[in-house]
């Protein structure tokens, strides 16, 4: 409720889970969070939850959180006071800087932290040790929307807002399962369904989401290129495409035209007749107003890039870009995905995007930090940071991450992580990763600290502390604030998460614009927006697309299998999904009682088909085999997947670790790993009935 | 049945009508009549209705004037957060479904009626704060940053801006548009909460009190307690009421049931009957992702062991959820829904739990003539004392909780 008394009160705050941005009220009751409310002023949301949403509080005050920094010694952790931590952090990354070199260094930082860790963790990295090996997850999401939507619109970012989708006339989803993934993202695809709105879904799997559908077209996992180049070729087949706006604002056609004119039949490649493809093209041609939202289906695979250009193709092909309800929306699977990449930790652009090997940007955010000798390369991405461990990274700062559960074969990371010299993991609980650290610092959760998360529609809203962290935790801009000064760096005197806001402000030109005062009420500002009365940009490309020359690029790009396709030995093709019930490696709502109780363990969806002829049972634990590992999971019979193909919940660690099976091989443009399809053999457990 | 007016200049100048609410919540706080007031106040701006627990008199004033936007719920409040008002006396300013809600909190044990001191408002119905905002935009086409003030009054809904400007559009036309009131709110019948211990408000001040001063209908012994002390005090003005003014309180609340009725009438023959309701059921909650919003929010949902999460009921993890888990809620709360609107408005996948609910509740109130959140009656066959119901139910076998059908 209001601090009046120092009691009960609300605290209005951004959800900690997906990249939707609900608002909600965490409710404190003599400094103990005791619940969640509606927050009803938020026009995100209404007030509107989720499971996870509505029990986003329960694993702050968990007895498991980290309280005390541990130090390893001996192989045991022993607990430490963060003067020991800061001096021995700081003296192994100096020495390790000054014997090996800048990348002999590793900066992971997680997509769940606030906008204003991922910049301070950023800065520390460039400016200490004048590396741009800093990376965060987004590099296993929607690495592949900001390197596709770059190439193609000139801005990585979803170009329209959430509740835009009711100004379209026809909403074309594909690869995402939006009702368990991003749920208050699809109450408006159901709200514009309702409004009598044409919905189709396209998904190898029969989702909630593809239940909402009017049309829903099941389609072979993997071959989206293949699928879109065929809509695209039977759109300009039947003369529907936007002659108009593709001379005005776009560049390539005859590129596109040239490829997609191969593709008139994909039956062999997608599983979709090609009188389906016809009708798609059409429905989608012919609205008034289109919108593409997508998800981690099309980005996902060694195609990432390629398969979000590809929507590209298909939304300019049919000039639907750059007015209400139109556009290509990537939903964005955390909190501060769109955040952390925004804020520069990423190894190529400093905040807002800009180009670290440009001379001239470099030489400005030198003056502006007032540094020297920044680096120009692109750095070593997520993923290849954890291949190069040992050989040359020898030491490494994991940021709220559990890299051991989500990046892909755990078995490598594992190896991997063992190689280092020496490892920092900051966090809230002993993770699966934490346990391969020299260094543990114990974090602040989100209802533990002021800051901000950029919800997928690039709009920045306020997280607000509700509560102080548990036994010696800090807040982690706090953590590096120290940290900084023990390594003696100038230009980190912040006393608050809004003194790091108003650095970002000075440094990038795209947020100056968005001071705390402006976003104190929900409707906060979506970025761009340059100046304090610029009043933001809920739609990009309006009157020209962001790239260099003002155009949209169409490309002409060809259909490639995944890296592993099932054979006669692995014959399964696994995808991997997420629940509506967990965020990530749970750690967070593993600890929520009623999520834990609908889903405690891992679980895989196998066709009825397969499962009869492999004896298999709804219910019974079955085990996968894979090249590079196995993992065990509770059979989930239906048809909501095709014969041949399983879906493995990503969500958990251990036997069930889907990741002990997914694949490293990486797609080329945006360094994704190929998480979605991998192959598979399906066995039953000896003993299992 | 009076006319009443604070005496203080300070609550005076922040109050609407009088300010004889806000008067009598800091006398008995400040009189320690009761330990707590649970009233609501403005957050970020108007439409931001945030619920307060004061113990401060002076910071009682804070909460004057209505929010016509705040779409709370505080009886589920008061037993979640204030351990149901057990060991604390509160004063509580209650809609008709705060007011309803309590009761039915109440004679499930959850919250303890008798130290709450309830002071109830008329309410002509809620809008939702982001429906409103859209409104303003859309219909009286003001940006609602610069609205001051917003109030529902003679059947419009009406703004003021910061330039002063007044601007008024009937309910009806924003309602047929789609905006306007909550779907729960159009069809409420309890206008003036007589069950609270005082009913006040506005309706059918006339005269030279008009707006200046508040009816107070005294409820109950508590109710006039607090009153003829507070006037005995000096705190609270009355006068008369002007009879033509009770009148006309009648005749508001009389054409407001009978809108009620006539969205009642609508919304429930929009269901269909029989089998097509059936169907309209399923197909709408078939988009459950398991929230427990309706549950979480309801005021008669109070179960330690909820049915919803009984495996052997309700497969747990599985999407799209069974309809058992709606066949539970209305086995369990059709009897005694208040029709407050939470489930429906909270709801993330914008199923129409409220009005299911409620077209069912209005169905065995005729047959079984029980009307919830009026009084401590009991509910037909709803669990009242879960613990030991559910223990005898194991003990004996058997699956009735009342044998309704003897």
């Amino acid at each position: 409720m209001t601090e009046t008394n120092g009691k009960l009160r609300y605290v209005p705050t951004t959800c900690p889970y997906c990249g939707v941005g609900c608002g909600l009220n965490l409710v404190v009751n003599d400094g103990k969070l005791v619940g969640v409310e509606p927050y009803k002023r938020s026009p995100i949301n209404e007030g509107k939850l989720c499971p996870k949403g509505a029990t986003c509080w329960e694993f702050v005050q968990s007895p498991d959180r980290l309280t005390k920094p541990l130090i390893k010694k001996n192989g045991k952790f022993e607990e430490a006071s963060w003067d020991e931590a800061y001096d021995l952090i700081a003296s192994k990354f100096t020495e390790t800087y000054e014997k090996y070199g800048p990348k002999a260094l590793g900066f992971q930082v997680s997509c769940r932290t606030p906008n204003e860790e991922c910049y301070i963790m950023q800065k520390l990295a460039r400016v200490a040790f004048k590396t741009n090996n800093v990376d965060n997850c987004a590099r296993i999401c929607h690495g592949p929307s900001v390197a596709g939507l770059s190439l193609s619109f000139g801005s990585g970012a979803a170009t329209n807002p959430f509740e835009d989708v009711l100004n379209a006339d026809l909403i074309f989803m594909i690869g995402a399962n939006s009702v368990e993934a991003h749920p208050l993202a699809a109450r408006r695809v159901l709200q514009a369904k309702k409004a009598g709105k044409t919905i189709i879904v396209c998904d190898p799997r029969f989702t909630p989401t593809a239940r909402l559908a009017d049309h829903y077209v099941r389609y072979n996992p993997s071959t989206n290129i293949a699928l879109i180049n065929s809509i695209m070729y039977w759109i300009i087949q039947q003369d529907l495409h936007d002659k108009e706006f593709i001379k005005n604002r776009t560049t390539g056609f005859d590129e596109l035209k040239a490829t997609v004119d191969k593709y008139a039949d994909v039956e062999s490649i997608t599983g979709v007749p090609t009188e389906r493809v016809k009708e798609i093209a059409k429905l989608y041609a012919s609205a008034g107003n289109a919108v593409i939202i997508y998800c981690l289906g099309i980005t996902e695979l060694t195609t990432g890039t390629d398969n979000v250009r590809s929507l590209g193709n298909l939304s300019m092909l049919t000039g639907n870009v750059g007015r209400p309800g139109v556009g290509v929306n990537p939903l964005r699977g955390q909190n501060n995905v769109q955040g952390a990449c925004d804020m520069g930790a990423y190894p190529n652009v400093y905040s807002g995007y800009q180009k670290c090997e440009d001379d001239a940007t470099r030489a400005r955010m030198e003056e502006l930090w007032g540094v020297t000798g920044l680096p120009s390369e692109y750095g070593v991405t997520l993923t290849e940071q954890i291949t190069q461990c040992g050989d040359p990274i020898k030491a490494m700062y994991i940021f709220a991450l559990n890299p051991v559960v989500s990046y892909p074969d755990s078995n490598h990371v594992m190896r991997s992580l063992e190689k280092l010299d020496f490892l920092v993991v900051q966090d809230l609980f002993m993770t699966e990763t934490a346990k391969y650290a020299d260094v543990i610092l114990p974090g602040a959760s989100f209802a533990e600290k002021d800051g901000t998360f950029t919800s997928g529609e690039r709009r920045v809203n306020r997280v607000r502390k509700a509560v102080d962290t548990p036994g010696d935790a800090k807040e982690d801009w706090q953590i590096f604030v120290d940290l900084a000064h023990k390594l003696g760096l100038k230009g980190f005197d912040f006393n608050s998460p809004e003194d790091i806001w108003n650095d970002v402000r000075r440094v990038t030109p795209s947020m100056a614009g968005i001071s705390y005062e402006r976003i104190e009420k929900p409707e906060a500002l979506h970025w761009p927006c340059p100046t304090l009365e610029h009043a933001g940009t809920p739609i990009l490309h309006r009157e020209k697309f962001s790239s260099a020359d003002g155009l949209g690029h169409f490309f002409g790009l060809e259909h490639r299998p995944p890296a592993e396709v099932a054979d006669a030995e692995y014959p399964f093709t696994l995808m991997t999904g997420r629940l509506i019930f967990h965020y990530h490696t749970r750690t967070q709502t593993g600890r929520a009682e009623v999520l834990h109780y609908e889903v405690p363990e891992a679980y895989v969806q196998i066709n009825e088909e397969d499962a009869a002829q492999l004896k298999i049972q709804n219910g019974e634990k079955i085990k996968l085999r894979g090249r590079r590992g196995e993992a065990e999971a509770v059979a989930r019979v239906t048809d909501e997947v095709a014969p041949g193909v399983l879906m493995m919940t990503m969500h958990f660690g251990g036997a069930g670790s889907v990741n002990q099976l997914t694949n490293t091989a990486l797609d080329p443009l945006s360094k994704m790993p190929e998480l979605k399809h991998s192959a598979v053999a399906v066995e039953k457990i000896a003993g299992v009935q | 049945m009076v006319y009443a007016w604070t005496t203080n200049a300070d609550i005076a100048k922040v109050a609407e009508c009088g300010g004889a609410v806000t008067g009598l919540l800091k006398f008995a706080l400040e009189n320690d009549i009761v330990d707590g007031v649970l009233a609501v106040k403005k957050g970020v701006d108007i439409y931001d209705a945030v619920p307060t627990l004061i113990t401060d008199p002076a910071e009682v004033a804070g909460t004057a004037g209505s929010l016509h936007c705040g779409t709370l719920l505080l009886a589920k409040l008061i037993k979640k957060y204030l351990g149901g008002a057990e060991d604390m006396r509160l004063a509580v300013t209650v809609k008709g479904c705060d007011a309803m809600g309590i009761y039915e909190l109440a004679k499930r044990n959850q919250v303890n009626l008798d130290n709450l001191l309830l002071i109830g408002v008329n309410c002509g119905g809620t809008v939702s704060p982001v429906t409103a905002r859209k409104m303003i935009r859309e219909k009286f086409e003001v940006d609602p940053n610069d609205v001051v003030k917003e109030e529902i009054d003679k059947g419009q809904f009406i703004i003021v801006t910061k330039d002063g400007e007044h601007k008024g559009i009937s309910m009806d036309d924003l309602e047929d548009a789609g905006y306007g009131r909550r779907s729960n709110c159009r069809r409420c019948l309890m206008k003036v909460p007589r069950q609270a211990d005082l009913a006040c408000g506005n309706w059918g001040v006339i005269g030279d009190k008009a707006g200046k001063a508040t009816f107070v209908e005294v409820c109950s012994d508590k109710g006039a307690d607090l009153l003829s002390k507070a006037v005995a005090a000096g705190a609270i003005a009355t006068g008369a009421a002007n009879p033509k003014g009770i009148e006309i309180r009648g005749k508001v609340e009389g054409a407001m049931l009978k809108l009620g009725n006539k969205w009642r009438a609508r919304d429930f023959e929009s269901l269909g009957e029989g089998k097509e309701r059936l169907q309209k059921i399923m197909e709408d909650s078939s988009r459950c992702v398991k929230c427990y919003a309706c549950i979480e929010n309801c005021p008669i949902c109070y179960c330690v062991e909820c049915s919803t999460k009984k495996p052997y009921l309700v497969p747990p993890g599985v999407l799209p959820v069974p309809f058992m888990f709606h066949l539970i809620r209305y086995a369990h709360v059709a009897d005694s829904c208040v029709n407050c609107g939470q489930c429906e408005e909270n709801c993330p996948m914008e199923i129409a739990n409220s009005l299911y609910m409620h077209s069912l509740q209005v169905g065995m109130e005729k047959m079984f003539g029980h009307t919830p959140g009026v009084d401590m009656e009991l509910p037909v066959l709803a669990l009242v004392e879960e613990q030991a119901e559910r223990e005898r139910l194991f003990k004996t076998g058997e699956d009735q909780i009342y044998n309704v059908f003897k």
